[in-house]
């Protein structure tokens, strides 16, 4: 393995201020994770890196599904069913299988019929008979009835079931971090168990692939509509950034959100889930990925054991095969919400592991963090911004590219995007520095180093990767990163940020949601002036005698030489303001006269 | 803790013959039908001893040395006893600034920008803060650049320099944070919950304002720096890749000549709440389409690390609430019900002063009253009958076993050893932990349940919208009437930037 720590000093080089720092070298130093993998007669890979010293195994499983395997109609499918898979198995959960299976069937039967009474409610809906399809208050009869009917099923079935089991296994081992995470791209399983206990893992995980019992699947549907309401809909620009992201991909199907549309949420069937599982939690669709105190002989046997027992899926899980269609003409949106004025700009680019992917990698870096353009053009010393970032953003079918940034003061947001616009031009006309791109190219290597301290992220990066196509990732992307040169900043930076393959979102923060802010002018006094102050320049604006106001501004000016030193800016504030009112009133009597 | 690729010929010959045995009994024998049936070796684990890493530098202060060559970077921090309890309360927020600003301000002859392009260069990640009650700072780099990575992390320790035009956008920027104090429910419930809990007086309920921001400068952060960041109460923790005497050397020449000369007492320990809350439901009014919700009280201060009661409430909040899914709160309103996505209790016996208990969620506003009456249904449960075998088992075996986990890392062994010594938590709390866990009973549980969850005296905080909250749901199982008679108390509605109310 090529440790950087060979790394020379190559060079002295003159900076700003004639600070003298060296060179980290390059030549192949870079990270390298010995990964040794397998894969089963059935189609299902693992990846194992052997670390002794550890006295745990962080263990996952990934499957290559999420949000942009779902169609219309059953949007957050691919999420929901990431939680039913904690529900436990045939024998994980309850005290009587057959039973247990009995009673979900007449559930579902119970369920059908609640789906065609909103059937029948959505075409109220349609012709305008009532409101809303699914409102609470105004259920009819019939609906009522059948929830009833259902709690009864749920209250037997709680009888001979085993309260979230398969938590309460893992957790009494002394297994952590039991959790599992939903991308567009991916579903991850993830979880630590002690050493000696590697075992239980192969157990519980094959289990619920092999056996899963989708019980509880209406109440945690509402879990997960919860959840939507905590992340998307409580939340200052939850719902905005659903909208541009639907704005954003015009035909590919990272356009709805990975929670899923409410009224699909609704709907979405126990039968539509178990179809789901069947083409995407198939053995040939999977990739375990185990790092700690665990050696690849050990993990292949145990693997052999426990999830050679599930068959290959009879079909082969599809592509996402629906590609962006061009962009032909910009796209704008403007809102209003409980936030700070702000702005994000999208751009499309490219999917993971694109040959211009590192470029544009390279290219973010040059622009982030308080040494990068954006803090020094926008916010340090500038009246414009008080942050502003960019993230490149590469799912498996398609990429995109993210500036934001968030006003200051007066600041707005056209301000903010010409800012931006401004920043843009300059990496589009000149190449950038050796310097600037050594900083970055040394900070991306150290990361790279960084990223493989923690065991577990290290297990959840592989998942990742091999989930969007290619583990490998994790070890080539330092060398890629290293070659990528100013000409490739300069030619990613011309090819993929043009006007009109972009989404621009403006936000304004929403009127009477909060206090006015106050003026930076105004801080030093006490919190009752300032509002005094901030209520008379109000009454400003029902003034229209400039005669009158030219003599308060006298009276102000005067007094300004009189009061202590922390208030003179708050005088100075109130005339500017008194002023500009006339200027306003003087304009506009000017345009009346022609 | 060894290379990636290049562990010890004898684990390797070791490993091979335990592969060998897990090969031929895989052959022979079937799965077992429930995990509980697997059979599993002892683990190969030793509690690291807080000694085998303790120096003390030549200046007289504490360092914990753990080194891991597994990869080419270090790790140098420190601890400072310092803290918002020491700023004047008419410059709040004083503390605070001062830890972002001896990072961002610059050092010695470097401007803000300079420093940040060296440490940028070097690829040097260095930090400061100060807290309510202590402050840290801490550098990671890649060892081969330990040297020139030691002397920035150091100058911006001794000679920060407070750069004026970094001091201006910083001040600006936290004025546009202060902004947005009303916009995410959890930031309002976060300040109205340490009101109701703590009071307004304490030091630590003080909030900034414009104002505060505004009257803080360079010499007000240059005096706090150099009244209180002294090497006198520093504690240090040193990880990764270095060779322990000779990082100890280094950190001893760059001590050189830092004296406490001028440093200001540091009165310890800081100033005691003296509020007690008033029990009620209080609602800070918000349009969003869920109830945020916390229910709970103080607790009481630690007394004894040693404590069975210390053992006994983790133990009890485990599975009344914090245990995920295996614990009561979560199982009934989330997984049950489906009320909420997170749903469960902290309890905390805190250092300094009383700490707290609360059970929290949040559930759309028809149901956020039904939730209550199964949080108050649990609290009056566990306070009046004992546990069950199965969940103690549970909530035992969680805490002994994922114990190790504690240790995986040079960095975490350094710092929490190091935190021991900066609480005055005795070594011995970790040497122990798993025969103290085994030691609580079922008994010892509902005694501490008795001891410190009193539902009369719980305060009902609610960030959401009220006129749906209050209705309840519409198959009428639960409304907001049904607590404290009914009776609401309205928190006004502040300004963000003086949090003053809004006429």
């Amino acid at each position: 393995m090529n440790r950087l720590t060979s790394a020379r000093l190559l060079a002295c080089v003159t900076l700003i201020g004639a600070l003298c720092v060296p060179v980290m070298a390059a030549d192949g130093a870079s990270a390298q994770v010995p990964v040794k993998t397998f894969e089963l007669d059935n189609g299902m890979k693992f990846l194992v890196v052997e670390r002794p010293e550890m006295a745990t195994v962080a263990a996952a499983w990934v499957a290559k599904v999420g949000s942009s395997d779902e169609r219309p109609g059953i949007t957050g499918l691919a999420h929901l069913f990431e939680h039913m898979m904690f529900k436990g198995t045939r024998t994980i959960g309850t005290t009587n299988a057959d039973r247990d299976l009995e009673i979900i069937d007449e559930q579902e039967a119970v369920q059908e019929q609640v789906r065609e009474v909103y059937a029948e409610l959505r075409r109220a809906w349609r012709l305008g008979e009532i409101e809303s399809p699914y409102d609470s208050e105004n259920r009819p009869e019939r609906l009522i009835e059948l929830n009833k009917e259902f709690d009864k099923l749920v209250e037997e079935q709680r009888a001979i079931m085993i309260k979230d089991e398969f938590d309460q296994v893992y957790t009494e081992a002394g297994a952590t971090f039991m959790n599992a995470f939903t991308s567009q791209d991916v579903t991850v399983y993830i979880n630590t168990v002690p050493a000696n206990k590697a075992e239980l893992w192969f157990w519980m995980e094959s289990d619920r692939l092999l056996n899963p019992v989708f019980r509880e699947f209406y109440s945690e549907r509402d879990v997960v509509y919860e959840e939507r309401r905590l992340r998307t809909e409580s939340t200052p620009t939850g719902k905005f950034n659903e909208m541009v992201t639907a704005m954003f991909w015009q035909s590919h199907p990272y356009s709805w959100p990975i929670v899923g549309w409410p009224s699909d949420l609704r709907v979405i069937s126990k039968a539509q889930a178990d179809q789901f599982f069947d083409t995407y939690y198939a053995p040939n669709n999977l990739t375990g990925v185990l790092v700690g105190k665990i050696t690849v002989d050990e993990a292949k046997q145990l693997a052999t054991r426990y999830f050679g027992r599930i068959p290959r899926g009879e079909i082969e899980p599809p592509d996402v095969v629906t590609l962006e269609m061009e962009q032909l003409a910009e796209k704008r949106m403007s809102g209003e919400c409980d936030c700070p004025p702000q702005v994000e700009i999208r751009y499309h680019t490219v999917p993971f592991g694109h040959a211009d992917s590192y470029a544009l990698d390279v290219l973010s870096g040059v622009l982030n963090d308080r040494t990068g353009r954006l803090y020094k053009a926008m916010i340090e010393g500038a009246e414009t911004a008080s942050s502003a970032r960019t993230r490149p953003d590469s799912g498996k079918w398609a990429g995109s590219f993210i500036f934001s940034a968030e006003a200051k003061g007066e600041a707005t947001p056209p301000q903010l995007e010409a800012g931006w616009e401004a920043v843009l031009a300059e990496l589009q006309k000149t190449p950038v520095g050796d310097q600037e791109l050594r900083r970055v190219k040394n900070g991306f290597l150290a990361d790279t180093f960084r990223s493989l301290e923690n065991p577990f992220f290290v297990m959840i990066q592989l998942a990742l990767f091999e989930g969007q196509g290619d583990w490998t990732y994790l070890n080539t992307i330092a060398d890629r990163t290293e070659a990528v040169t100013a000409e490739d900043v300069l030619r990613v930076a011309n090819k993929y940020f043009e006007p009109q393959s972009r989404v621009v979102a403006h936000y304004y923060r929403e009127e009477g949601t909060s206090a006015e802010p106050v003026p930076p002018e105004l801080a030093a006094l006490p919190a009752a002036q300032q509002q005094q102050i901030l209520g008379q320049l109000k009454q400003l604006t029902g003034m229209t005698d400039v005669a009158q106001l030219q003599a308060i501004v006298g009276q102000v000016e005067g007094q300004a030489d009189q009061v202590p030193d922390e208030m003179k800016p708050a005088m100075q504030f109130m005339a500017r303001k008194i002023k500009e009112r006339i200027a306003e009133l003087e304009s506009s009597s000017d345009g009346e006269k022609n | 803790m060894k290379h990636f690729d290049s562990f010890p010929l004898r684990a390797l010959v070791v490993l091979t013959l335990a592969s060998v045995l897990v090969a031929s009994a895989a052959t022979a024998q079937p799965l077992p039908k429930h995990p509980n049936d697997l059979k599993y070796g002892e683990l190969d684990f030793d509690i690291p001893r807080a000694e085998q890493y303790r120096h003390t530098l030549s200046n007289g202060s504490v360092a914990y040395v753990v080194e891991d060559k597994t990869l080419p970077l270090f790790t140098v921090g420190v601890r400072v006893r310092v803290g918002s309890f020491l700023e004047p309360a008419d410059k709040v927020g004083l503390a605070a600034l001062t830890g972002s600003m001896m990072r961002l301000g610059g050092a010695g002859d470097l401007d803000g920008g300079a420093f940040d392009e060296r440490a940028a260069f070097l690829a040097a990640n260095i930090s400061s803060s100060i807290g309510t009650t202590s402050g840290r700072a801490s550098v990671n780099c890649l060892s081969s650049q330990q040297a020139e990575c030691l002397d920035l992390f150091f100058s911006m320790m001794r000679e920060p320099a407070f750069d004026e035009v970094r001091l201006a956008t910083e001040k600006t920027n936290r004025l546009e944070r202060l902004k947005q104090r009303n916009d995410e429910a959890s930031s309002i419930a976060r300040r109205e919950w340490q009101w109701l809990m703590y009071g307004k007086e304490h030091f630590s309920s003080r909030n900034v304002t414009g104002a505060s921001l505004a009257s803080i400068t360079t010499s007000d952060l240059a005096e706090f720096h150099n009244s209180y960041w002294r090497p006198k109460s520093m504690i240090w923790t040193v990880s990764g890749d270095v060779d322990t005497q000779a990082v100890l050397k280094a950190l001893d020449e760059r001590l050189a000549g830092w004296t406490n000369e001028g440093a200001k007492d540091v009165p310890w320990p800081p100033p005691v709440p003296r509020n007690v809350p008033v029990p009620g439901v209080y609602v800070a009014q918000k349009e969003i389409p869920q109830g945020r919700v916390q229910i709970g009280s103080l607790t009481a201060q630690r007394k004894d690390w040693m404590a069975k009661d210390e053992m006994a409430t983790d133990l009890m909040n485990e599975i009344l609430g914090g245990g995920g899914f295996t614990s009561r709160i979560t199982k009934r309103i989330r997984s049950d019900e489906g009320l909420a996505y997170s749903a469960g209790s902290q309890f905390g016996l805190s250092n300094y002063w009383a700490g707290q208990f609360a059970v929290f969620y949040q559930s759309k506003s028809e149901t956020v009253a039904f939730a209550a009456e199964i949080a108050y249904e649990e609290l009056e449960r566990i306070r009046t009958s004992k546990v069950s075998d199965g969940e103690l088992t549970t909530a035992k075996g969680a805490f002994r076993d994922s114990f190790p986990g504690n240790f995986e890392s040079a960095a975490s062994i350094a710092g929490l050893f190091a935190q021991d010594e900066y609480l005055g938590r005795p070594h011995e709390y970790w040497y122990t932990y798993q025969k103290r866990v085994d030691e609580v009973s079922a008994d010892d549980i509902l005694r501490a349940a008795k001891k410190y969850l009193k539902p009369e005296e719980m305060v009902f905080l609610v960030v959401g919208d009220w006129a749906e909250v209050e209705k309840g749901d519409a198959d009428g199982r639960a409304t907001m009437g049904q607590f404290f008679g009914g009776n609401a108390n309205m928190l006004p509605e502040r300004d963000p930037v003086t949090l003053e109310p809004v006429p």
